[in-house]
């Protein structure tokens, strides 16, 4: 049953996405800066880990997740640390996606040529 | 002028098809994306006994190296311009802005080209998914 709520789930959020794209003249950078905003405040309201426990990686696929997951590392260090514990635990969650996106851009960028 | 006035009204019902079919092809696209993903998560856990958080950033980790090596190969473009967002929402449009900007400015040397492009794409990403998640984080830490 999860499978066929992370389908409906991820395909509902590129299908928004998509409509939004094709009705006004946001280009695909505005609407993940929106998304990952979306993610964040879904995550505020605590509604993101229902998503997630709901639909499983048809929540965590689309790029609201990385909102998500910064919200949600800054959350747990303030409550461990206080302000100390924000600063140092943003990225606790997301460290492990964003460092593997730079260095494998980093080494694409070294061997790949743009083909036009 | 009334081949023009058909024209006319063939072309906004043309286009209107257009919309509903790349919309479609969104959603199904992104449906697969994340249908496969649950199997690789449940994969993950059986194989590795590993625990949802942990699973879900190798599959991040997962659909950030295919999308990234696809790109420096020059054929995830040519699936972007099939599925449309279907891969741009996902974490894989992503690596994919990333990728693409640092490639594009390779020519430019290593400080001035990769260096200072390789977030021009995705920049807006991180900058206000941290904005917004450090005051969300403290607003709610504060009031609760």
């Amino acid at each position: 049953m999860i499978y066929l709520n992370a389908f409906l789930l991820s395909g509902i959020v590129c299908a928004i996405g998509q409509i939004i794209l094709e009705n006004t003249k946001l280009t695909p950078g505005h609407l993940n800066a929106i998304l990952v905003v979306i993610g964040a405040l879904l995550s505020f309201f605590g509604v993101y880990e229902i998503l997630v426990s709901f639909a499983g990686a048809g929540a965590t696929v689309p790029i609201t997740n990385f909102g998500h997951l910064l919200f949600t590392g800054a959350y747990e260090g303030f409550k461990q640390d206080g302000i100390t514990g924000l600063l140092s635990n943003i990225f606790s969650t997301s460290s492990g996606g964003v460092t593997v996106t730079i260095v494998m851009a980093f080494l694409v960028s070294l061997f790949a040529k743009p083909k036009n | 002028m009334k081949l023009k006035e058909y024209e006319k009204i063939v072309d906004k019902y043309s286009k209107k098809e257009n919309k509903i079919k790349n919309i479609i092809i969104a959603f199904l696209s992104g449906g697969l994306l994340g249908l496969l993903g649950e199997g690789f998560v449940k994969f993950l856990e059986t194989a590795f006994y590993m625990g949802d958080k942990e699973a879900y950033m190798y599959l991040m980790i997962l659909l950030v190296i295919i999308s990234s090596i696809l790109t420096g190969f020059g054929i995830f473009d040519k699936i972007v311009s099939f599925c449309k967002c279907g891969l741009i929402i996902p974490t894989t449009g992503f690596s994919h802005a990333m990728t693409a900007a640092a490639m594009d400015h390779h020519s430019e040397g290593f400080i001035k080209g990769i260096g200072s492009n390789i977030f021009k794409l995705t920049g807006s990403v991180i900058l206000y998914g941290i904005v917004a998640a450090f005051f969300l984080a403290l607003l709610k830490g504060v009031i609760m």
